[in-house]
């Protein structure tokens, strides 16, 4: 119950945010700048999300699913 | 970027924005007056006004054009075994992949992806209490007399004492006294090297306001086979401000674990029994899994320099979830056993039982990331938060932190820092304790033992007082007629935990880890990326409290190095971009138009054939080659039978006993070349490969030792990993219209393993896999080749002398391999402008190999024996190169060859070649 509350809390802080931002297309300069991408290095991140799943068992959020085999070592 | 966001009249790309943004954060660049800005400015805005304005996911993701080649290395440290000295190598994973993204057309877009993987080291089969001394030392004679301990080995059925409150019990060496020792070990196996190799494809369309991928793979080894699909997109809104993304996946995965000999005598898998295949002596546990994959998430612009990303995700997941190679310790205490004394200890038989986990599964995660510009550095922090949970009981928590500093000149600097906890799953015990007898003899309600007949075990026999064996009816049996042995009855499964694992991976810990990426951007258009991690796993690193595990505590590295290259950006943006895309225009019409330049392309298998003309010119290549032997073993120029196999291609001394029926290699090198001078170039190739081989029982062998293990062969056998690197330059001697002749000296060096060792099995050391599957020469050699083309109108010839030549008299393992001579010469014809065709003979000796390997080798076969490498060789070669004259690909290049042997002549005894397949990818920048 506790999780759903802060799932709903930021759900909601996310749609005020929404309501209430305004960039214009002129003033996104620096939101294109390589370092502000979501994944600034997706090869990277790759490597990660191949090593990091075989020593650990927390779930992850990405749906693309498949590949990384067995991980029995 | 897709073009469709940029008006093509208008060659200003989000590249150029993003270039004219750093630039503006970091003042203007020499040269530059404000006027220029400000005209730049102008430009842009129209641009950016006129286009579909992109949102900030489009800038985010890399939607340029790209190929990427990523080689890395994951290594852990060695694990503690406590009383036992642990040599055995550790777990290490080599990694190559490779990738491309296009454009196909202004919406629609296609990525695939490669990655192929290799690993080999210890890794922990299951906990145990220290006191049962699981890993076994592993005793030799030494050379001076006397013993000493070079390793462990895993063997747990054994007897330990206990407690009355279950504390395993040691027999103190000074004292004679039993006293507690609590603490528990990790037993570690060792494994031979595995190969991996996983493919996959995506494809996207794009709206003005929304994306669409569909894409799917598979993902390949020798025990686990899965495929996959997933479906995802995500749409713009609120002036792009706001991205919705969703995605829907599905995995199913086959499994069929070869369980060896080295597991068999230790593991009780009877659980299992519906699932196990038995073949040649080995047994094959199958199961299948499915995973379906749910997501959905949302990122949003927060204002001109921050933004925030929320992601949800579900997995349900079915089927077989074990780790058929990790087994859960259960130490049984026969309750007709125990003492009426008190104070006596109790027994406790220890065995190693295949874990169960839950057939199903549910998870979920979800993750949030908050990204800040600051301004006084233009730096960019990314902070991430995940949390996840699961029906196992699995909670777990991770922060990350990435500090991402742009250094100007094209470098970034990225160090990051990443805790990770989690709590354990409900299953996951150190090892168990059962409270009944593993095995007993069988009794009947009427208190008399069971006896069975091994050959019919349905049928109950008894003894009578005389010790004369009746049936269940009374009748008395003649015992010499049959093999009548007790009967034992097994423990009761019921009494055991439905589920359990001692998987460290499902107890609670923490981690921390720390690492840095370096990244190099070139003007024309690639870029240069390292990266370095460390990862270290404690037990006391658990949020909130101890964790239970530090006796699984370890620690990895991980380190890649990758290539990526940006086609499309060598169009456009800044004025040495410019300078450069018409120098590649220039050199792309020299070779599109060379049916008169002297630069036809040779033959996909030829190497060091081409040479960049130009001071500064670089080129970016891949070559894939495949070769393949199978079918007759060739003894000279003729086919050999086993008889002569066995008596004559190992030694006097020993027969050999198995001989291979096929041997893949594959091999992957990139190939990177540049041109300080018109008459010099310079080339760097690192390689990486992988081979597999089978063999079979040679007909009139030697007989089998009993109690000796031997290779049944039935799973076959792989290494791969790093190979060597060559590094070579080329002269042009002679230059004319229709003629060209050039000369290269290299050097190899000797970056591939040739220490690699099969596993140990039934505590005999596996030895070195034999000579042609180890990874590289293990010398320092010398290539020199030298190279002459030419052309007339529409057809093309050359010829190449080139050899290999050992600077060394023996690798570190203690051998040579064979010098050896190659001569080729070819001839083709355009087809067309773009369209080559090849036709090329070859002629090859190779020298045997010199000395022997310096440690132990099993000398099963041929393959074993130095005497029986090299010979000569004759081949042909038909090819076909593709040139790419012009659109969106121009300058890339495909050649492609198969080389057919047209006769052998062999040292010793060899398999019969097959052929070998070459694939050449080439851009010239």
């Amino acid at each position: 119950m506790t999780k759903l509350c802060t799932l709903l809390l930021i759900s909601g802080l996310i749609s005020g945010l929404m309501a209430c931002t305004s960039v214009a297309p002129w003033e996104r300069g620096v939101l294109a700048q390589p370092q502000m991408a979501l994944d600034p290095n997706p090869l990277q991140s790759g490597l990660r999300a191949h090593n990091y799943p075989s020593r650990e068992a927390g779930a992850s959020t990405n749906a693309s699913g498949g590949g990384g085999g067995c991980g029995c070592f | 970027m897709s073009p469709r966001l940029i008006p093509p009249a208008c060659s200003i790309t989000p590249n150029s924005i993003t270039q004219s943004s750093i630039n503006t954060g970091e003042g203007p660049p020499p040269g530059h007056t404000t006027l220029h800005t400000l005209t730049s400015a102008a430009l842009l805005l129209p641009s950016l006004l006129l286009s579909s304005t992109p949102t900030h996911a489009q800038y985010a993701r890399s939607s340029s054009d790209s190929v990427s080649f990523q080689y890395s290395r994951f290594e852990e440290g060695k694990r503690n075994l406590v009383n036992a000295p642990n040599n055995l190598d550790p777990i290490r994973v080599d990694v190559l992949h490779g990738s491309g993204s296009f454009t196909l057309t202004d919406r629609l877009k296609f990525s695939f992806g490669y990655t192929q993987d290799t690993w080999s080291g210890a890794t922990p089969v299951t906990t145990a209490p220290l006191v049962t001394n699981g890993n076994r030392l592993i005793l030799e004679n030494a050379p001076g007399g006397g013993v000493t301990t070079v390793g462990a080995s895993p063997f747990i059925n054994t007897s330990i004492l206990l407690d009355r409150n279950l504390n395993p019990l040691r027999s103190d060496t000074a004292t004679g006294q039993q006293v507690i020792d609590n603490r528990s070990v990790e037993i570690l196996s060792t494994a031979s090297p595995e190969t991996r190799n996983q493919a996959d494809f995506s494809l996207g369309y794009e709206w003005n306001e929304a994306i669409v991928n569909i894409g799917g793979g598979f993902s390949l080894e020798p025990d686990f086979k899965s495929s996959y699909g997933n479906l995802n997109g995500q749409l713009d809104f609120n002036q792009k401000l706001t991205t919705l993304k969703w995605g829907v996946g599905f995995t199913h995965s086959d499994i069929a674990a070869i369980l060896d000999h080295d597991i068999l005598p230790y593991l009780t898998r009877s659980v299992f029994d519906s699932q196990i295949e038995r073949r040649g002596g080995s047994e094959i546990l199958h199961g299948t899994k499915k995973d379906w994959t749910f997501n959905l998430g949302l990122t949003q612009v927060l204002n001109k320099g921050a933004l925030v990303d929320a992601n949800f995700g579900f997995t349900h997941s079915r089927g077989f979830m074990e780790n058929p190679y990790k087994a859960m310790t259960v130490i049984f205490i026969d309750p007709e056993t125990v003492s009426p004394d008190p104070n006596a200890p109790l027994s406790g038989v220890v065995r190693a039982l295949s874990e169960q986990r839950p057939d199903f599964r549910n998870q979920v995660a979800f993750n949030s990331k908050y990204v800040q510009h600051i301004s006084p550095f233009n730096a960019a922090l990314h902070l991430n938060y995940k949390f996840s949970y699961d029906d196992w009981g699995v909670l777990a928590n991770s922060f990350e932190a990435d500090w991402v500093q742009p250094l100007g000149k094209g470098w970034t600097l990225t160090p990051r820092i990443r805790y990770y906890s989690q709590s354990a799953a409900d299953f996951y015990q150190p090892f168990l304790f059962s409270d009944q007898a593993f095995s007993r003899i069988s009794v009947d309600p009427a208190g008399r033992q069971i006896w069975v007949d091994t050959n019919n075990p349905n049928t109950e026999f008894f003894r009578d007082r005389n010790a004369n064996f009746f049936d269940a009816q009374g009748n008395t049996v003649d015992q010499a007629l049959l093999n009548i042995q007790p009967k034992f009855t097994s423990f009761d499964q019921e009494k055991l935990p439905g589920n359990f694992s001692s998987d460290h991976r499902l107890s609670s810990y923490g981690t921390l880890s720390g690492g840095i990426t370096i990244n190099k951007k070139f003007a024309r258009g690639f870029e240069l990326e390292g990266g370095f991690e460390y990862y270290t796993r404690a037990s006391v690193l658990k949020l909130g409290g101890r964790g239970n595990s530090s006796f699984a505590d370890f620690d990895f590295y991980v380190w890649n190095a990758a290539l990526k290259i940006y086609p499309d950006k060598l169009n456009f943006s800044s004025s040495t971009g410019q300078q450069h895309d018409t120098s590649h225009n220039q050199s792309f019409q020299h070779d599109g138009h060379s049916f008169h330049g002297g630069h036809t392309a040779a033959p996909a298998g030829v190497m060091y054939a081409h040479m960049l003309d130009k001071p500064g010119d670089i080129m970016v290549g891949y070559r894939f080659m495949y070769s393949r032997q199978a079918g007759d073993m060739l003894h000279g120029d003729r086919s050999a039978s086993d008889a002569e196999i066995v008596n004559q291609s190992c030694s006097a001394a020993i027969p050999c006993r198995f001989t291979p029926t096929d041997m893949n290699m594959k091999m992957h090198m990139l190939d990177i070349m540049y041109a300080p001078t018109s008459w010099l170039n310079l080339m760097v190739m690192p390689q990486f490969m992988d081979m597999d081989m089978n063999i079979r029982e040679l007909d009139g062998r030697p007989p089998r030792i009993s109690g000796v293990h031997e290779h049944t062969g039935i799973q076959g056998h792989a290494t791969g990993g790093v190979g060597d690197t060559i590094i070579s330059s080329l002269f042009k001697l002679y230059e004319a219209p229709n003629h060209h002749l050039h000369m290269g000296l290299g050097l190899s060096a000797p970056t591939g393993r040739v220490n690699l060792d099969f596993r140990r099995v039934f505590q005999i050391d596996g030895g070195r896999v034999h000579f042609d599957m180890q990874l590289g020469s293990g010398t320092w050699d010398f290539l020199p080749n030298l190279t002459y083309k030419g052309d007339y109108k529409r057809w093309s010839w050359g010829a190449q002398l080139s050899g290999i030549k050992r600077m060394e008299r023996s690798n570190t393992s203690g051998y040579r391999l064979g010098d050896r001579f190659q001569a080729t010469t070819w001839g083709g014809y355009h087809l067309a402008n773009w369209l080559s065709a090849s036709v090329r003979g070859i002629y090859t000796a190779q020298g045997a190999i010199k000395g022997d390997f310096n440690s132990f080798n099993r000398r099963v076969g041929p393959m074993d024996f130095s005497g029986n490498s090299g010979g000569q060789f004759w081949d042909i070669g038909l090819g076909v190169n593709v040139i790419v004259p012009r659109g969106k690909f121009a300058g890339n290049s495909f050649g492609f060859e198969w080389l057919q042997p047209l006769h052998d002549d062999v040292n010793g005894f060899q398999l019969e070649r097959k052929g070998a397949l070459s694939a050449t990818w080439s851009y010239h920048f």
